[in-house]
C-alpha cells in the first residue's frame, strides 16, 4: 500500500526550494572542474604525522563537543591575528566543515529573532541551511559593482524596518569582494545603534591580499557578532571538513547543545590534523599567495581576452565572469566547468576556482570563441 | 534568549556533561556512564586512515558519500540485517549515528506532527523531534517485562497526527531487543496506520542469549516505509571517527541526501575511507569485542544480584537499566553521589526521560577488573546511601 504519510512528507521537501538549493562541491572532483568551494592543495607530511600520531595514541573517541582544547585555543588566536579580534577557546565551536558552521549559527542563532537579513547573492549553502527549518527572510539588495556585496544603505533599510539579525559575508562567496574598513566601521554603528546581530562569514579571509576587515575586531569582545571560518584553507584539508565559528560566550550553549544533538562532536582526525595545520600556517603563507596571485593574474588576461567581465573581487582563490561583448558564449562555456552565478543569485556569473588550470580552460574557452 | 538557553540547560544531555566534567578531575574514576567503548579503534582500520591521508586526502566526496562505501554497507545491511539497498540510491554517509538519528527525524516529521517512541529512549531522540517542531508521543515500557515495547500500546498511541514510529533495538538505554514477532506487529500497525518507521540499529551487533534482532526493512512491505539507521561507532570502537549511515527507499532517501547536504555538507574522506577498511577488512577484531562485552554483561549482572538490585534483562546492546528505587532518592542525586564519593560514573535514569528518576544505566564498557572494582564502589554507595550517611 503506499504510504500517503511519506506522500506528504515527500511533497513537503519537494516543494522546499531552500532546501533544495544546490551547493558548489567542496573540492574539485577532477583537474577540470573549477566549481569547487576550495581549491585543491598538498598537505604537509607533519601534518599527516600529526594526525596517524593522535590516532595511534588512541585518540579515537569522542572529543568535547565544541572541539579540542587546543585546535579551540589555536583558533582563537588565529582568527585574532588575523582579524583583530579578542576570542578565547571558550569562544569557539569546532564544526565538521563551513556547512555545518553555517546551519548551526543560522538555525541557532536564528532562534534568538523573528527574521534575518540575507544577501541577495551570497554562498548557496546559506539559504540551503535556512530551508531545513522555516525563517523569515529579508532579501538584502546587492551592488553587482561591489562585487555582489550588499549595499550599507539596503543594509540600514533593512534594520530600519526590523529586521535584527543579518547573515554577512566578507569576501563574498561568489566574487571574493570584501567590505572596507570605513564599511566596516559603518555596518559597526548601524548594528549598535540597532541593537542588531550578525553571522558573518569571513572564511575567505586568508586569501585576501592584504589586509582583512572583520566586523568581529570592532568590539574588544564581540557581543553581536559570530564569526565564520574555514579554519587553514590552502593547507590541504578541504575533504576532511573542517570549520569554526567564533561567538560571544552567551551564545554559545545552544549551539553547542545543537552540535551535540547532530554530531556529538567533530571528528578526531580532522580536528588533530588542523592544529598542526594551524602550526604550520605561516611558514608558506606568502609563497602561497604569491602563487595564487600569479595563477589569477594568468586567468585574468584570459578573461580579458574571451570578452568576460571579471566581477571586482579581492580573495584571490576565486573570480567571478560576467560576459561582456561577445563574450556570452565564453561565459557559457565556462558555466560547465565553474561554479554556476544562479545558485547565489547571480546568473549572470560563473564563478571560478583559481588554478593554473582554470587558466588554461579560460584561454580554451577564449580560442574556442575566435575559431 | 535566555528562556531558549534555559530550556536547553534542562534537558538530559546537559545533565550528563556535567558529570563527565567532573569525572575527568579523578585520576581513579570507573567510567560506566558515557557509550564510549574502552577499546581503541582496531589498528588495521588506523592504518587505513593514514594511508588515505597520504594518497586520498585531497578526494572528492559527494554529501551522501564515497560511492566505494556506499557499496561496502550496501553489502553490510543485506549481510547482517538482510536488507536489499541500492548503493546508488538508497545510502546516505553521516557524521556518525547521531547525525543520521537528526536526519531521520527530520525527514519524517515537521512542526504539529507525532512520532511515537517507546520510552525510556536515547534522549536525543527528544531533542531532534524538539528542533523540528514535532511531538514525542511515549509509549512506557517496564523493567519487569524487559522494557518491552509492546504493541497494543503502540497500537492504541497512533492518532490522526502520528506520522512515524521510532524503534530502538537492541535500545538505549534499557536494552531490550524487539523480538521478531513483536517487529511483525508493529510493521503491520505501521502498514495499517499508514506510518513511517525510523528503526535505530546501532547495537544490532550485540544480541544476547537466544534473542534475535529483526529489520523492519528486511520483512515484507517494510522497506518501502523504513530508515534505518547504523554506526560504526559502538561496533568497531570508532566514536571519535564519526561514521554512521542511513539506509531507506530511494523516494525518501533523496530527500535525506538533501537535508545532510543542508546540515552539514559531506564527511570526511579519511573518516570514510577508515569505515570502508573497517566493513571490509577483518571483523576478527570486532568479534573479540562483541565477546568481551558479553563476559562482561554477565559479571555486571552477577553483581547486581548479589546486591538485589532489579533490573530489565539486558537482550543486547552495551547497557543495563537498573531500578534504584529501593533508595528512595532521585537518580541524578545518586549519580552524583556515587562520582563525588566513590568516583564511579553512572548515568541517572532521570536524563533519559522525567518518569525515569528511580534507575541507573551502567554501561559494560570497560576491562573487567575495572567493571568489579566500579561495582564493588557502587555497592559501598548505596550501603552509604541506604543508612543515610
Ligand atoms: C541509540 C543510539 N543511536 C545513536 C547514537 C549515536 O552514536 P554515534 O553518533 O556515536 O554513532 C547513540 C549513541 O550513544 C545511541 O545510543
Amino acid at each position: 500500500m503506499p504510504s500517503a504519510s511519506k506522500a506528504f512528507m515527500l511533497s513537503w521537501h519537494n516543494a522546499n526550494r531552500a532546501l533544495n538549493t544546490p551547493l558548489p562541491a567542496q573540492t574539485a572532483r577532477h583537474g577540470a572542474d573549477f566549481s569547487a568551494d576550495e581549491i585543491i592543495s598538498p598537505l604537509d607530511e607533519r601534518v599527516i604525522a600529526s594526525a596517524s600520531e593522535a590516532m595511534e595514541a588512541g585518540q579515537t573517541h569522542y572529543v568535547d563537543v565544541p572541539g579540542i582544547g587546543p585546535l579551540r585555543e589555536a583558533l582563537a588566536d588565529y582568527l585574532n591575528r588575523a582579524g583583530g579580534s579578542a576570542y578565547e577557546a571558550g569562544n569557539i565551536i569546532v564544526t565538521a566543515g563551513m556547512q555545518e558552521a553555517r546551519f548551526l549559527t543560522i538555525q541557532k542563532i536564528g532562534e534568538l529573532f523573528d527574521s534575518i537579513g540575507v544577501p541577495a547573492v551570497a554562498h548557496p549553502g546559506a539559504r540551503k541551511a535556512l530551508g531545513v527549518r522555516r525563517r523569515n527572510i529579508v532579501s538584502l539588495p546587492v551592488d553587482s559593482a561591489r562585487g555582489y556585496l550588499p549595499a550599507i544603505d539596503g543594509i540600514a533599510a533593512a534594520l530600519a524596518e526590523g529586521c535584527r539579525l543579518l547573515y554577512l559575508e566578507s569576501p563574498s562567496r561568489l566574487s571574493g569582494a570584501a567590505y572596507t574598513a570605513d564599511e566596516v566601521a559603518a555596518i559597526s554603528q548601524l548594528v549598535g545603534e540597532h541593537d542588531a546581530a550578525v553571522i558573518w562569514d569571513q572564511g575567505l579571509a586568508p586569501w585576501i591580499d592584504g589586509d582583512y576587515n572583520s566586523l568581529a575586531a570592532l568590539e574588544s569582545t564581540p557581543t553581536r557578532v559570530a564569526a565564520l571560518s574555514d579554519g587553514w584553507p590552502g593547507m590541504g584539508l578541504s575533504s576532511w571538513f573542517l570549520g569554526a565559528i567564533a561567538a560571544p560566550a552567551d551564545w554559545i550553549p545552544a549551539m553547542q547543545s545543537q552540535k551535540q544533538i547532530m554530531a556529538i562532536c567533530t571528528a578526531t582526525a580532522t580536528q588533530y590534523a588542523a592544529l598542526e595545520a594551524g602550526q604550520i600556517y605561516n611558514e608558506r603563507r606568502d609563497e602561497r599567495l604569491a602563487q595564487m596571485r600569479r595563477q589569477r593574474e594568468g586567468a585574468l588576461h584570459a578573461a580579458a581576452a574571451a570578452g568576460l567581465e571579471v566581477v571586482a573581487g579581492a580573495a584571490l582563490n576565486i573570480l567571478a565572469l560576467r560576459a561582456g561583448a561577445g563574450g556570452e558564449a565564453a561565459l557559457a562555456k565556462l558555466r560547465e566547468s565553474g561554479a554556476d552565478g544562479a545558485h547565489f543569485g547571480a546568473p549572470d556569473t560563473v564563478r571560478l576556482t583559481i588554478s593554473n588550470a582554470a587558466a588554461a580552460a579560460l584561454r580554451d574557452a577564449t580560442e574556442k570563441e575566435t575559431e | 534568549m535566555s528562556k531558549n538557553n534555559q530550556k536547553q540547560e534542562d534537558q538530559g544531555t546537559n545533565l550528563l556533561y556535567k558529570l563527565i566534567g567532573e569525572a575527568r578531575g579523578y585520576d581513579d574514576v570507573i567510567v560506566m556512564g558515557r557509550g564510549d567503548p574502552d577499546f581503541d579503534t582496531p589498528p588495521h582500520i588506523v592504518a587505513a586512515a593514514e594511508e588515505a591521508m597520504i594518497h586520498r586526502h585531497a578526494e572528492y566526496t559527494p554529501p551522501a558519500g564515497l560511492p566505494p562505501l556506499r557499496e561496502a554497507i550496501a553489502e553490510r545491511v543485506k549481510r547482517v540485517n538482510n536488507i536489499d539497498v541500492d548503493p546508488a540510491t538508497e545510502v546516505v554517509v553521516t557524521n556518525g549515528g547521531q547525525e543520521a538519528l537528526f536526519l531521520m527525524v527530520l525527514a519524517t516529521v515537521g512542526p504539529g506532527d507525532e512520532m511515537i517512541v517507546p520510552e525510556p529512549n536515547y534522549n536525543t531522540y527528544a531533542d531532534s523531534l524538539d528542533f523540528a517542531g514535532a511531538t514525542k508521543v511515549e509509549v512506557q515500557t517496564w523493567p519487569h517485562e524487559d522494557f518491552r515495547a509492546d504493541p497494543a500500546l503502540v497500537r492504541a498511541a497512533v492518532t490522526e497526527r502520528t506520522r512515524a514510529l521510532l524503534l530502538v533495538s537492541p535500545n538505549n538505554p534499557c536494552a531490550s531487543v524487539i523480538s521478531p514477532a513483536d517487529t511483525r506487529e508493529l510493521l503491520d500497525i505501521a502498514i495499517k496506520r499508514d506510518l513511517m518507521i525510523l528503526s535505530d540499529e546501532i547495537y544490532d551487533l550485540f544480541v544476547y542469549d537466544d534473542f534475535v534482532h529483526t529489520s523492519p526493512a528486511s520483512l515484507p512491505g517494510g522497506k518501502e516505509r523504513t530508515l534505518t539507521l547504523n554506526a560504526l561507532s559502538k561496533s568497531y570502537s570508532m566514536t571519535g571517527w564519526r561514521l554512521g549511515w542511513i539506509t531507506g527507499p530511494a523516494d525518501l532517501m533523496a530527500r535525506v541526501a538533501e537535508l545532510k547536504a543542508a546540515i552539514s555538507g559531506g564527511v570526511s574522506v579519511i573518516s570514510q575511507y577508515a569505515g570502508l577498511a573497517a566493513l571490509t577488512g577483518p571483523q576478527e577484531p570486532v568479534e573479540m569485542m562483541a565477546a568481551a562485552y558479553k563476559r562482561r554483561r554477565r559479571l555486571v549482572l552477577d553483581a547486581l544480584d548479589a546486591m538485589g538490585m532489579a533490573y530489565g534483562l539486558p537482550q543486547g546492546g552495551q547497557f543495563v537499566f537498573a531500578d534504584i528505587g529501593f533508595t528512595g532518592m532521585d537518580s541524578a542525586e545518586v549519580a552524583q553521589r556515587m562520582l563525588t564519593e566513590q568516583h564511579v560514573l553512572a548515568y541517572p535514569g532521570s536524563a533519559f526521560s522525567k518518569d525515569r528518576k528511580d534507575y541507573l544505566r551502567m554501561t559494560f564498557l570497560q576491562p573487567e577488573d575495572k567493571l568489579i572494582e566500579g561495582l564493588e564502589r557502587m555497592k559501598v554507595a548505596m550501603q552509604g546511601i541506604m543508612a543515610g550517611r
